[in-house]
Protein backbone atom coordinates (compact mmCIF):
# COMPACT_ATOMS: atom_id res chain seq x y z
CA UNK A 1 0.00 0.00 0.00
CA UNK A 2 2.49 2.79 -1.10
CA UNK A 3 -0.73 5.60 -1.19
CA UNK A 4 -3.99 6.02 0.85
CA UNK A 5 -5.75 3.04 1.48
CA UNK A 6 -8.80 3.03 -0.83
CA UNK A 7 -12.23 1.95 1.50
CA UNK A 8 -13.02 3.77 4.74
CA UNK A 9 -13.25 0.01 5.82
CA UNK A 10 -9.66 -0.30 5.82
CA UNK A 11 -9.30 2.22 8.64
CA UNK A 12 -12.34 0.53 10.59
CA UNK A 13 -10.42 -2.48 10.66
CA UNK A 14 -7.20 -0.66 11.67
CA UNK A 15 -9.33 0.94 14.97
CA UNK A 16 -10.96 -2.43 15.27
CA UNK A 17 -7.44 -3.87 15.68
CA UNK A 18 -8.35 -6.42 13.13
CA UNK A 19 -5.66 -5.99 10.96
CA UNK A 20 -1.63 -7.70 11.39
CA UNK A 21 1.27 -8.46 10.10
CA UNK A 22 1.86 -6.53 6.48
CA UNK A 23 -1.04 -4.94 6.35
CA UNK A 24 -0.54 -3.71 9.94
CA UNK A 25 2.80 -2.44 9.09
CA UNK A 26 1.92 -0.65 5.39
CA UNK A 27 -0.92 1.23 7.14
CA UNK A 28 0.53 2.28 9.71
CA UNK A 29 3.86 3.34 8.18
CA UNK A 30 1.53 5.57 6.39
CA UNK A 31 -0.58 6.92 8.77
CA UNK A 32 2.61 8.48 11.03
CA UNK A 33 2.90 10.89 7.70
CA UNK A 34 -0.04 11.21 6.45
CA UNK A 35 -2.96 13.92 7.84
CA UNK A 36 -5.90 12.86 5.95
CA UNK A 37 -5.69 9.17 6.76
CA UNK A 38 -5.11 10.00 10.93
CA UNK A 39 -8.64 11.97 10.42
CA UNK A 40 -10.34 9.20 8.66
CA UNK A 41 -8.72 7.14 11.15
CA UNK A 42 -10.50 9.43 13.91
CA UNK A 43 -13.95 8.75 12.35
CA UNK A 44 -13.56 5.27 11.79
CA UNK A 45 -12.83 5.47 15.74
CA UNK A 46 -16.15 7.64 16.52
CA UNK A 47 -17.57 5.02 13.79
CA UNK A 48 -17.01 1.92 15.87
CA UNK A 49 -17.45 3.23 19.30
CA UNK A 50 -21.55 3.05 18.18
CA UNK A 51 -20.65 -1.07 18.43
CA UNK A 52 -20.45 -0.34 22.29
CA UNK A 53 -24.32 0.91 22.29
CA UNK A 54 -25.76 -2.53 21.39
CA UNK A 55 -24.14 -3.53 25.25
CA UNK A 56 -27.58 -3.83 27.18
CA UNK A 57 -26.93 -1.01 29.98
CA UNK A 58 -26.34 -1.92 33.43
CA UNK A 59 -26.67 0.29 37.07
CA UNK A 60 -23.12 1.01 37.83
CA UNK A 61 -22.61 0.67 42.01
CA UNK A 62 -22.89 3.35 43.55
CA UNK A 63 -19.53 3.06 45.39
CA UNK A 64 -17.74 3.70 42.12
CA UNK A 65 -18.59 7.36 41.89
CA UNK A 66 -17.00 8.04 45.49
CA UNK A 67 -13.87 6.30 44.63
CA UNK A 68 -13.82 8.37 41.77
CA UNK A 69 -14.38 11.69 43.64
CA UNK A 70 -11.76 10.70 46.42
CA UNK A 71 -9.48 10.65 43.82
CA UNK A 72 -10.46 13.53 42.37
CA UNK A 73 -9.96 14.73 45.77
CA UNK A 74 -6.64 13.35 46.16
CA UNK A 75 -5.46 14.65 43.34
CA UNK A 76 -6.58 18.28 43.75
CA UNK A 77 -4.94 18.14 47.51
CA UNK A 78 -1.59 17.23 45.85
CA UNK A 79 -2.10 20.36 43.43
CA UNK A 80 0.45 23.35 44.99
CA UNK A 81 -1.60 26.26 45.18
CA UNK A 82 0.32 28.01 42.52
CA UNK A 83 0.49 31.21 44.39
CA UNK A 84 3.30 29.56 46.85
CA UNK A 85 4.56 27.71 43.66
CA UNK A 86 5.53 31.26 42.82
CA UNK A 87 6.84 32.45 45.96
CA UNK A 88 8.80 29.74 46.96
CA UNK A 89 11.61 30.76 44.50
CA UNK A 90 11.65 34.51 46.17
CA UNK A 91 11.56 32.75 49.67
CA UNK A 92 14.05 33.64 52.34
CA UNK A 93 14.48 30.44 54.84
CA UNK A 94 12.81 31.72 57.20
CA UNK A 95 9.64 32.63 54.98
CA UNK A 96 9.75 29.44 53.49
CA UNK A 97 9.74 27.81 56.76
CA UNK A 98 6.72 30.00 57.47
CA UNK A 99 4.78 29.18 54.35
CA UNK A 100 5.82 25.32 54.90
CA UNK A 101 4.11 25.49 58.25
CA UNK A 102 0.60 27.07 56.50
CA UNK A 103 1.09 24.79 53.31
CA UNK A 104 0.86 21.96 55.98
CA UNK A 105 -1.85 23.72 57.91
CA UNK A 106 -3.99 23.89 54.76
CA UNK A 107 -3.51 20.85 54.46
CA UNK A 108 -5.01 19.10 57.29
CA UNK A 109 -7.69 21.59 56.85
CA UNK A 110 -8.16 20.67 53.19
CA UNK A 111 -7.95 17.12 54.11
CA UNK A 112 -10.74 17.52 56.91
CA UNK A 113 -12.60 19.38 54.24
CA UNK A 114 -12.45 16.38 51.72
CA UNK A 115 -14.60 14.44 52.81
CA UNK A 116 -17.51 17.08 53.08
CA UNK A 117 -16.85 18.34 50.07
CA UNK A 118 -17.20 14.94 48.42
CA UNK A 119 -20.46 14.22 50.69
CA UNK A 120 -21.47 18.01 49.18
CA UNK A 121 -21.01 17.31 45.55
CA UNK A 122 -22.80 13.69 45.74
CA UNK A 123 -25.73 15.99 47.23
CA UNK A 124 -25.56 18.12 44.74
CA UNK A 125 -26.30 15.20 42.31
CA UNK A 126 -28.42 13.78 44.34
CA UNK A 127 -30.80 17.25 43.94
CA UNK A 128 -30.69 17.58 40.38
CA UNK A 129 -31.96 14.27 39.62
CA UNK A 130 -34.55 14.97 42.37
CA UNK A 131 -35.11 18.26 40.37
CA UNK A 132 -35.63 16.54 37.08
CA UNK A 133 -37.58 13.62 38.75
CA UNK A 134 -40.26 17.02 40.11
CA UNK A 135 -40.13 18.33 36.48
CA UNK A 136 -41.12 15.40 34.87
CA UNK A 137 -44.20 14.99 37.67
CA UNK A 138 -44.62 18.61 37.17
CA UNK A 139 -45.36 17.80 33.35
CA UNK A 140 -47.11 14.50 34.06
CA UNK A 141 -49.66 16.96 36.34
CA UNK A 142 -49.69 19.36 33.00
CA UNK A 143 -50.64 16.53 30.29
CA UNK A 144 -53.02 15.35 32.75
CA UNK A 145 -54.91 18.46 33.60
CA UNK A 146 -54.64 20.38 30.61
CA UNK A 147 -58.23 21.52 28.88
CA UNK A 148 -57.33 20.16 25.26
CA UNK A 149 -55.66 16.85 26.34
CA UNK A 150 -57.45 13.98 24.16
CA UNK A 151 -58.69 11.21 26.55
CA UNK A 152 -58.79 7.74 24.58
CA UNK A 153 -59.90 4.53 26.23
CA UNK A 154 -57.87 1.63 24.65
CA UNK A 155 -60.02 -2.07 24.40
CA UNK A 156 -59.21 -5.29 23.03
CA UNK A 157 -59.71 -4.49 19.20
CA UNK A 158 -61.48 -7.38 19.02
CA UNK A 159 -63.41 -6.65 21.96
CA UNK A 160 -67.16 -5.06 21.79
CA UNK A 161 -67.18 -1.75 23.29
CA UNK A 162 -68.48 -2.30 26.93
CA UNK A 163 -70.64 0.05 28.68
CA UNK A 164 -68.55 2.23 31.52
CA UNK A 165 -69.59 5.42 33.45
CA UNK A 166 -67.34 7.24 35.80
CA UNK A 167 -68.42 9.56 38.29
CA UNK A 168 -66.51 12.71 40.10
CA UNK A 169 -68.19 13.59 43.27
CA UNK A 170 -67.22 15.85 46.09
CA UNK A 171 -70.36 15.76 48.71
CA UNK A 172 -69.96 19.91 48.82
CA UNK A 173 -69.03 20.68 45.45
CA UNK A 174 -71.03 18.62 43.28
CA UNK A 175 -71.16 15.67 41.24
CA UNK A 176 -70.08 14.99 37.29
CA UNK A 177 -71.15 11.83 35.77
CA UNK A 178 -70.27 10.39 32.07
CA UNK A 179 -71.18 7.08 30.73
CA UNK A 180 -69.95 5.59 27.19
CA UNK A 181 -71.09 2.70 24.78
CA UNK A 182 -74.36 2.48 26.63
CA UNK A 183 -76.79 0.62 24.10
CA UNK A 184 -79.63 2.67 22.85
CA UNK A 185 -83.08 2.43 24.75
CA UNK A 186 -86.31 1.72 23.42
CA UNK A 187 -89.02 4.62 23.40
CA UNK A 188 -90.18 6.01 26.42
CA UNK A 189 -87.28 4.88 28.39
CA UNK A 190 -84.55 6.41 30.12
CA UNK A 191 -81.28 6.23 32.00
CA UNK A 192 -81.27 7.38 35.11
CA UNK A 193 -78.13 8.09 37.57
CA UNK A 194 -78.29 7.39 41.60
CA UNK A 195 -76.74 8.27 44.73
CA UNK A 196 -76.94 6.09 47.10
CA UNK A 197 -75.96 7.47 50.16
CA UNK A 198 -74.36 5.80 53.21
CA UNK A 199 -77.67 5.73 55.08
CA UNK A 200 -81.14 6.00 53.53
CA UNK A 201 -82.67 5.79 50.05
CA UNK A 202 -81.48 6.35 46.50
CA UNK A 203 -81.38 9.73 45.97
CA UNK A 204 -82.08 10.33 42.13
CA UNK A 205 -79.49 12.36 40.24
CA UNK A 206 -81.28 12.91 37.13
CA UNK A 207 -82.34 11.16 34.03
CA UNK A 208 -79.69 11.33 30.55
CA UNK A 209 -80.11 10.12 26.61
CA UNK A 210 -77.10 8.68 25.18
CA UNK A 211 -75.86 10.00 21.45
CA UNK A 212 -75.28 7.76 18.58
CA UNK A 213 -72.01 6.26 20.10
CA UNK A 214 -74.00 5.54 23.04
CA UNK A 215 -72.28 8.67 25.18
CA UNK A 216 -73.88 10.47 27.95
CA UNK A 217 -73.55 12.92 30.79
CA UNK A 218 -75.06 14.73 33.97
CA UNK A 219 -72.84 17.82 35.32
CA UNK A 220 -73.54 19.07 38.68
CA UNK A 221 -77.14 18.07 39.16
CA UNK A 222 -79.04 19.78 42.31
CA UNK A 223 -78.45 17.70 45.21
CA UNK A 224 -78.67 17.82 48.82
CA UNK A 225 -75.44 18.88 50.26
CA UNK A 226 -72.67 16.98 51.96
CA UNK A 227 -74.27 13.38 51.62
CA UNK A 228 -71.92 11.19 52.20
CA UNK A 229 -72.27 8.38 48.95
CA UNK A 230 -71.40 4.69 49.35
CA UNK A 231 -72.15 4.22 45.80
CA UNK A 232 -73.75 5.14 42.40
CA UNK A 233 -75.99 3.28 40.18
CA UNK A 234 -77.51 3.87 36.66
CA UNK A 235 -81.68 1.94 35.88
CA UNK A 236 -83.32 2.19 33.01
CA UNK A 237 -86.41 3.60 34.13
CA UNK A 238 -89.76 5.26 32.23
CA UNK A 239 -89.15 8.29 30.67
CA UNK A 240 -88.85 11.36 32.99
CA UNK A 241 -87.63 9.14 35.18
CA UNK A 242 -89.10 7.96 38.73
CA UNK A 243 -89.05 8.64 42.55
CA UNK A 244 -86.97 5.96 43.31
CA UNK A 245 -85.21 3.03 41.19
CA UNK A 246 -87.39 0.34 39.98
CA UNK A 247 -86.02 -0.84 36.71
CA UNK A 248 -82.59 -2.83 35.59
CA UNK A 249 -79.42 -1.99 37.08
CA UNK A 250 -76.94 -1.50 34.18
CA UNK A 251 -73.81 0.22 35.92
CA UNK A 252 -73.12 0.27 39.41
CA UNK A 253 -69.85 1.32 41.53
CA UNK A 254 -68.97 1.29 44.95
CA UNK A 255 -67.23 4.57 46.36
CA UNK A 256 -64.13 3.01 47.82
CA UNK B 1 -30.26 22.55 36.59
CA UNK B 2 -28.96 19.42 34.77
CA UNK B 3 -31.36 16.88 34.44
CA UNK B 4 -30.05 13.46 34.10
CA UNK B 5 -31.03 10.87 31.61
CA UNK B 6 -34.94 11.50 31.34
CA UNK B 7 -34.97 12.54 28.57
CA UNK B 8 -36.16 16.09 28.90
CA UNK B 9 -35.03 19.00 26.90
CA UNK B 10 -33.28 20.74 29.43
CA UNK B 11 -30.41 18.80 29.78
CA UNK B 12 -27.14 20.51 29.87
CA UNK B 13 -25.19 19.76 27.05
CA UNK B 14 -21.46 17.94 27.27
CA UNK B 15 -19.31 21.12 26.18
CA UNK B 16 -21.04 22.94 29.04
CA UNK B 17 -20.24 20.27 31.69
CA UNK B 18 -16.54 20.05 30.09
CA UNK B 19 -16.01 23.56 30.47
CA UNK B 20 -17.14 23.36 34.69
CA UNK B 21 -15.14 19.79 35.14
CA UNK B 22 -11.98 22.54 33.58
CA UNK B 23 -12.62 25.23 35.96
CA UNK B 24 -12.81 21.97 38.90
CA UNK B 25 -16.39 21.64 38.99
CA UNK B 26 -16.88 18.31 40.95
CA UNK B 27 -20.78 18.31 40.08
CA UNK B 28 -20.09 18.72 36.57
CA UNK B 29 -17.94 15.71 36.62
CA UNK B 30 -20.37 14.11 38.57
CA UNK B 31 -23.35 14.40 35.79
CA UNK B 32 -20.86 13.86 33.11
CA UNK B 33 -20.53 10.49 35.17
CA UNK B 34 -23.88 10.23 35.88
CA UNK B 35 -25.03 10.54 31.91
CA UNK B 36 -22.03 7.84 30.80
CA UNK B 37 -20.81 5.88 32.83
CA UNK B 38 -23.19 3.38 32.75
CA UNK B 39 -22.15 3.12 29.31
CA UNK B 40 -18.64 2.62 29.67
CA UNK B 41 -18.85 0.37 32.59
CA UNK B 42 -21.53 -1.84 30.40
CA UNK B 43 -18.76 -1.99 27.98
CA UNK B 44 -16.17 -3.04 30.16
CA UNK B 45 -18.42 -5.60 31.85
CA UNK B 46 -19.16 -6.95 28.51
CA UNK B 47 -15.64 -7.59 27.49
CA UNK B 48 -14.12 -8.64 31.26
CA UNK B 49 -17.06 -10.69 32.07
CA UNK B 50 -16.58 -9.34 35.65
CA UNK B 51 -18.02 -6.55 37.74
CA UNK B 52 -14.88 -5.61 39.85
CA UNK B 53 -12.30 -5.03 36.90
CA UNK B 54 -14.87 -2.88 35.34
CA UNK B 55 -15.64 -0.95 37.79
CA UNK B 56 -11.94 0.06 37.95
CA UNK B 57 -11.67 0.78 34.03
CA UNK B 58 -14.91 3.16 34.32
CA UNK B 59 -13.17 4.83 37.52
CA UNK B 60 -9.72 5.34 35.66
CA UNK B 61 -11.52 6.78 32.43
CA UNK B 62 -13.49 9.31 34.58
CA UNK B 63 -10.24 10.24 36.54
CA UNK B 64 -8.88 10.52 33.13
CA UNK B 65 -11.09 12.72 32.09
CA UNK B 66 -11.39 14.97 35.46
CA UNK B 67 -7.14 15.17 34.62
CA UNK B 68 -7.53 15.82 30.76
CA UNK B 69 -10.63 18.01 30.14
CA UNK B 70 -8.64 21.22 29.08
CA UNK B 71 -7.50 19.40 25.99
CA UNK B 72 -10.63 17.65 25.26
CA UNK B 73 -11.67 19.97 22.03
CA UNK B 74 -15.95 19.14 21.30
CA UNK B 75 -15.20 21.15 17.74
CA UNK B 76 -13.22 17.99 16.89
CA UNK B 77 -14.54 15.12 18.72
CA UNK B 78 -17.22 13.43 20.50
CA UNK B 79 -16.95 12.90 24.78
CA UNK B 80 -19.13 10.27 24.14
CA UNK B 81 -17.81 9.03 21.32
CA UNK B 82 -14.24 8.96 23.24
CA UNK B 83 -15.24 7.70 26.79
CA UNK B 84 -16.85 4.77 24.27
CA UNK B 85 -13.27 3.83 22.40
CA UNK B 86 -11.39 4.14 25.99
CA UNK B 87 -13.59 1.84 27.32
CA UNK B 88 -13.41 -0.85 24.94
CA UNK B 89 -9.48 -0.11 24.31
CA UNK B 90 -8.60 -0.53 28.37
CA UNK B 91 -10.56 -3.14 29.05
CA UNK B 92 -9.05 -5.23 25.67
CA UNK B 93 -5.94 -4.24 27.31
CA UNK B 94 -6.73 -5.87 30.99
CA UNK B 95 -7.93 -8.97 28.65
CA UNK B 96 -5.53 -9.26 26.70
CA UNK B 97 -3.23 -8.98 29.90
CA UNK B 98 -4.88 -11.47 31.98
CA UNK B 99 -4.83 -13.56 28.60
CA UNK B 100 -1.13 -13.41 28.94
CA UNK B 101 -0.66 -13.20 24.93
CA UNK B 102 2.65 -12.12 25.25
CA UNK B 103 2.28 -9.80 22.65
CA UNK B 104 2.78 -6.57 22.39
CA UNK B 105 -0.57 -4.36 23.49
CA UNK B 106 -1.88 -3.16 20.08
CA UNK B 107 -4.35 -0.56 21.73
CA UNK B 108 -1.90 0.63 24.20
CA UNK B 109 -1.92 3.93 22.38
CA UNK B 110 -5.47 4.91 23.06
CA UNK B 111 -6.43 7.69 21.19
CA UNK B 112 -6.26 11.20 22.63
CA UNK B 113 -9.42 12.48 23.69
CA UNK B 114 -9.33 14.99 20.34
CA UNK B 115 -8.54 11.99 18.29
CA UNK B 116 -12.07 10.11 17.94
CA UNK B 117 -14.22 12.27 15.37
CA UNK B 118 -17.65 11.95 15.34
CA UNK B 119 -21.27 13.83 15.91
CA UNK B 120 -22.00 10.87 18.12
CA UNK B 121 -25.25 12.40 19.79
CA UNK B 122 -25.98 10.61 22.54
CA UNK B 123 -25.92 13.13 25.49
CA UNK B 124 -29.54 13.20 25.81
CA UNK B 125 -31.11 10.28 26.85
CA UNK B 126 -33.64 10.47 23.75
CA UNK B 127 -31.04 10.36 21.35
CA UNK B 128 -29.37 7.54 23.24
CA UNK B 129 -31.86 5.62 23.28
CA UNK B 130 -32.66 6.37 19.62
CA UNK B 131 -28.55 4.97 18.73
CA UNK B 132 -28.79 2.51 20.90
CA UNK B 133 -32.00 1.30 18.70
CA UNK B 134 -30.05 1.69 15.39
CA UNK B 135 -26.97 0.29 16.30
CA UNK B 136 -28.91 -2.93 17.64
CA UNK B 137 -31.03 -2.80 14.71
CA UNK B 138 -28.14 -2.67 12.34
CA UNK B 139 -26.75 -5.85 14.06
CA UNK B 140 -29.40 -7.75 14.08
CA UNK B 141 -29.87 -7.23 10.24
CA UNK B 142 -26.42 -8.94 9.80
CA UNK B 143 -26.03 -12.08 8.88
CA UNK B 144 -24.75 -14.62 12.20
CA UNK B 145 -21.40 -15.56 10.95
CA UNK B 146 -21.29 -12.04 9.94
CA UNK B 147 -22.28 -10.52 13.59
CA UNK B 148 -20.61 -13.44 15.44
CA UNK B 149 -16.67 -12.44 13.37
CA UNK B 150 -17.29 -8.75 14.58
CA UNK B 151 -18.46 -9.13 18.50
CA UNK B 152 -15.43 -11.40 18.38
CA UNK B 153 -13.17 -8.36 16.95
CA UNK B 154 -14.89 -5.70 19.36
CA UNK B 155 -15.74 -7.25 22.31
CA UNK B 156 -12.47 -9.67 22.57
CA UNK B 157 -10.21 -7.63 20.73
CA UNK B 158 -9.31 -10.50 18.24
CA UNK B 159 -7.30 -10.11 14.98
CA UNK B 160 -8.10 -12.01 11.57
CA UNK B 161 -6.14 -14.80 12.47
CA UNK B 162 -7.18 -15.19 15.94
CA UNK B 163 -10.57 -15.21 14.77
CA UNK B 164 -10.61 -17.68 12.20
CA UNK B 165 -8.70 -19.68 14.29
CA UNK B 166 -11.44 -19.57 17.01
CA UNK B 167 -14.18 -20.20 14.37
CA UNK B 168 -12.22 -22.74 12.32
CA UNK B 169 -13.09 -20.92 9.18
CA UNK B 170 -10.43 -19.76 6.42
CA UNK B 171 -8.50 -16.56 7.24
CA UNK B 172 -9.67 -15.29 3.96
CA UNK B 173 -13.58 -15.87 4.69
CA UNK B 174 -13.17 -14.40 7.96
CA UNK B 175 -11.59 -11.22 6.33
CA UNK B 176 -14.56 -11.11 3.81
CA UNK B 177 -17.06 -11.56 6.90
CA UNK B 178 -15.42 -8.51 9.01
CA UNK B 179 -15.03 -6.31 5.76
CA UNK B 180 -18.73 -6.29 4.87
CA UNK B 181 -19.98 -6.58 7.99
CA UNK B 182 -18.75 -2.99 8.52
CA UNK B 183 -19.75 -2.09 4.90
CA UNK B 184 -22.91 -2.38 5.96
CA UNK B 185 -22.96 -1.16 9.55
CA UNK B 186 -21.65 2.03 7.90
CA UNK B 187 -23.99 1.98 5.65
CA UNK B 188 -27.13 1.24 7.94
CA UNK B 189 -25.85 3.71 10.76
CA UNK B 190 -24.51 6.72 8.16
CA UNK B 191 -27.79 9.01 7.83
Amino acid sequence: MNGHPQFDVDFDLYALGALEGEELQTLESHLESCPECLRRLEEARGRLSRLALSVPPEPVPPEVLERLLGRVHAHRAKQPAPIFAGLWRWATPALALALLLLVVALGLVTARNRDLTRRVTLLQLALTQQETEADRARHVLDVLTAADTVKVTLVPASARPVPQGKAFYHAKKGLLFYAANLPALPTGRTYQLWLVPAEGKPISAGVFQTDAQGNGSILLPPLPPGVTAKAFAVTVEPAGGVPQPTGQKVLIGLVS
Amino acid sequence: MPAIGNGSEIEITDLALIRRVVGGDETALAVLYSRYAGMVYSVAKRILGETGAAEEVAQDIFYQLWRTASRFDLARGSLGGWLLVAARNRSIDRLRRRQSRGQPEKHGDEPGIDQVALNLNVETSVARKEMISQVRGALDRLPEEQRKALELAYFEGLTHSEIATRTGDPLGTVKTRLRTALESLRQALNP
